[in-house]
């Protein structure tokens, strides 16, 4: 057990804190409904990518849950050796760092496009990156507790923003199923699984379990509830906003401009911008503790806290230089990251069981590593 | 002094400075700078290759005493502006309005009927990428006018054209069915979905004569414009095929299951030129595309359900059943002879599949859909469309039998 972080978490919250991980794109630029060159079918796309989510999941729970009390990061250099396991956790961190820049970037210019274009992009950026480095630097416990009752209330949101554009909503849009074949479904799959892939993050989490066995359990609830959330959200664009589901920039949030009950209970948009500060932040703020967590491990430093706002700060410059424009990100979210992000997280995975197996052919009955 | 003091001293005065700065955000709009626009109408501009837009914004001040109805002055102001494109138009609004007009609180996207006529595609653009439009805006082509000088129309009972004009829309879609209730992002979705054509609201111009009322009063001031909103535009791509009367507006609301209610007017069976009022309960309809042998044909099913609302003669139910069920085939025949007044324009006259029988094919038979799209527009007009048409009388109100008021001699 490392000394870095003494905190201990639910398996509720564990779910809670992977459900928003896969959430944060949705609530935003929802890259499966936007790369779908017919978004009729990104339902489909949506349970498929789920399915196949699961074991992945599965998989990655499984091999933390061999090595009690050891993070990815600790565990890939006990398969692998101290050179390769270094070169595995540093490829980790790369990993999630390029994902904490998009969530910057991403949720700045939601906020200029949708309400405050003249308000420089950097202040949003900096409010997400302030109030989720507090949330890291408070340990793991402090955050998921956090993510738990955020996860209700970005459900909430979510759900509301689904369910009431009812009048809008014309269910005969998601007909033809399949109309432009199976390929059609390849780019938001992939999408949609370069977001999964970010469920690596377990990796992170399972050690700091209170009942480390229930982390399989869990790391699958929290595929179902978002893989749930995210078909939900595909069915309710594609009903309300037909064929030009695929135009919006930031569909969840044309999808809630058209809430309109009795002329008084309209311009809910707020809580759809309170939808993604929330869970964009928690997002960030898991994602920040792991990469800490992650470097101290990796260079052996006694304390996580004192490297949560130095790397914020690096990333906000990051976050702007990394992306020309919104169309430029979304391009680079939709394609390069997440085919980037699945074969990262399938080689890391794959390394890692090669690894085990590999050990477990030399030295037999040596299968306990505690 | 000890230097935590000193820190202590200058996060203070941080905290303060901190304090005042924030007094506001970057981008604040406080209220008094801001005019909202309530309305937003478009036509070509007396210059060639511009578009005019025309906006009411409310009159903040005005609108207090309107509520009193003691208010003297109109409670918003109408202004026209040029520009290039829409955005630039808009833009150039400033330059005429001392508050910063926006268009979040817009409720109507009116076109001139010249404008829409000669192609609407490159003036959207602005309204769904702009954050301030709605996609719940109202679309509406004002029939014979310049949307300039629709929006001139006001209407009694409501100080704001724009509150007027979508209260007789509201209760026109409601009450009669007669008018197509279309939304930005419906018709957005209809002008980019295949084998649909989008339609509109009509909007119509009514001028009152002056001096209506004789009576001399202190303040006799009837107003001279109205507005009149029934019917339906119909578009075919991006230009302004024609209109479609209340009749044929109703038609194609049976085909699209958005008759609310309404009434029809029947000849009272064995009474002739006598008319029966059937209020209108509910509709409901299924559109089913059919293919055999290569042909498309469509099948259009319509359930109505009405209640006896008026009849001019003599009408006992209980004397026969036949008197029922004839109230009730006439009633379908009604409903049939709209459908096929809608049918019958948008077929040879318009050439324009507003119905969406076309997204019914792609639906249903998506292979076939892909060989039939290219010749639509030959084959639209000279499709067999058949039409079934079920209605229910469900009663007859609070009268049994209509009192015998003016009593006959050789009937008694």
């Amino acid at each position: 057990m490392s000394v870095l972080e003494g905190g201990k978490i639910s398996g509720r919250q564990f779910m809670a804190v992977l459900t928003m991980v896969r959430l944060v794109p949705v609530t935003l630029v929802f890259s499966m409904v936007t790369s779908a060159s017919n978004p009729q079918d990104a339902w489909i796309a949506s349970i498929i990518s789920g399915v196949v989510a699961i074991p992945f999941a599965m998989l990655i729970a499984r091999l933390s849950l061999k090595f009690p009390e050891k993070t990815i990061i600790e565990y890939s250099q006990i398969i692998l050796g101290p050179v390769l396991g270094k070169l595995v956790g540093l490829v980790f961190l790369w990993f999630s760092i390029q994902t904490s820049v998009n969530i910057i970037r991403a949720l700045g210019e939601a906020y200029a496009i949708a309400i405050m274009p003249e308000t420089p992009i950097q202040t949003f950026m900096i409010m997400l990156a302030i109030m989720s480095c507090y949330a890291a630097r408070s340990g793991l416990e402090v955050l998921s507790r956090l993510g738990e009752d955020t996860l209700f209330i970005v459900g909430f949101i979510f759900l509301v923003a689904c369910v009431l554009p009812y009048n809008a909503m014309r269910l005969e849009n998601l007909l033809p199923v399949l109309a432009k074949g199976m390929s059609s479904l390849i780019p938001p799959v992939v999408a949609s699984l370069g977001y999964y892939s970010q469920f690596i993050m377990i990796g992170m989490l399972v050690p700091y379990l209170a009942k480390p066995e229930e982390a399989t359990k869990y790391a699958i609830y929290a595929v179902l509830i978002s893989g749930f959330l995210t078909t939900a959200g595909c069915v309710s664009v594609v009903a309300a906003l037909g064929t030009t589901a695929n135009s919006w920039t930031l569909p969840l949030f044309s999808l809630a401009r058209l809430i309109s009950l009795g002329e008084f209970f309209e311009r809910i948009e707020a809580g759809i911008m309170a939808a993604w500060t929330l869970s964009a932040g928690i997002k960030l703020a898991l994602f920040l503790w792991a990469i800490s967590v992650g470097i101290a491990q990796l260079f052996n430093l006694k304390r996580y806290e004192p490297l949560v706002f130095p790397l914020a700060a690096v990333f906000i410059p990051l976050a702007l230089v990394a992306f020309e424009s919104m169309v430029d990100l979304e391009d680079y979210l939709s394609k390069a990251d997440a085919v980037a992000a699945v074969i990262i997280a399938v080689a890391v995975i794959a390394l890692l069981y090669a690894g085990l197996g590999v050990r477990s052919f030399l030295f037999p009955g040596k299968e306990k590593y505690r | 002094m000890k230097p935590w003091c000193i820190l202590r001293a200058a996060a203070t005065v941080l905290l303060v400075l901190a304090v005042i700065s924030s007094a506001g955000c970057w981008s604040r709009r406080e209220i008094q700078e801001i005019g909202f626009a309530l309305l937003i109408g478009l036509d070509h501009a007396a210059e060639e290759g511009k578009v005019m837009i025309t906006v009411h914004i409310a009159k903040p001040f005005s609108l207090l005493a309107a509520g009193a109805g003691t208010a003297e002055e109109k409670a918003y102001w109408q202004v026209s502006s040029t520009g290039r494109t829409v955005f630039d138009a808009w833009r150039n609004l400033r330059q005429q309005s001392p508050r910063r007009p926006l268009l979040h609180h817009s409720r109507f996207i009116v076109f001139g009927e010249e404008f829409a006529r000669s192609g609407i595609r490159e003036a959207l653009d602005f309204f769904y990428r702009e954050g301030e439009v709605r996609e719940t805006n109202f679309v509406v082509v004002a029939k014979g006018a310049k949307a300039s000088e629709f929006v001139w129309g006001e209407y009694e009972l409501e100080p704001m054209p724009s509150r007027g004009a979508l209260g007789v829309i509201k209760q026109v879609a409601q009450e009669l069915s007669t008018i197509v209730m279309v939304t930005l992002n419906d018709f957005l979705q209809m002008m980019e979905a295949e084998g649909i054509e989008a339609v509109a609201s009509r909007a119509e111009q009514v001028w009152r004569p002056p001096s209506q009322d004789p009576r001399g009063q202190l303040k006799n001031e009837v107003i001279a414009v109205s507005g009149r909103e029934t019917g339906a535009a119909a578009f075919k791509g991006d230009k302004l095929a024609g209109w479609l009367d209340k009749v044929q507006a109703r038609g194609l609301q049976w085909v699209r299951g958005k008759v609310r209610s309404g009434i029809l007017l029947i000849e009272q069976p064995g009474k002739e030129n006598k008319l029966a009022s059937i209020e209108i309960l509910r509709a409901t309809s299924t559109v089913t595309p059919k293919i055999s042998e290569g042909r498309p044909s469509i099948q259009i099913k319509v359930d109505a359900v009405g209640v006896i609302g008026e009849v001019q003669e003599y009408l006992d139910p209980m004397a026969s059943e036949e008197i029922w069920a004839s109230m009730e085939r006439r009633m379908a025949e009604a409903i049939r002879h709209e459908i096929e007044a809608a049918l019958d324009i948008a077929k040879h006259e318009f050439n324009s599949d507003i119905f969406g029988f076309g997204a019914a094919f792609a639906r249903r038979y998506p292979k076939e859909w892909d060989g039939l799209k290219r010749k639509w527009d030959e084959e639209f007009p000279k499709l067999d469309v058949e039409i079934e048409v079920k209605t229910i009388i469900r009663r007859s109100g609070l009268t049994r039998r209509s009192m015998q008021l003016v009593r006959r001699k050789e009937e008694v």
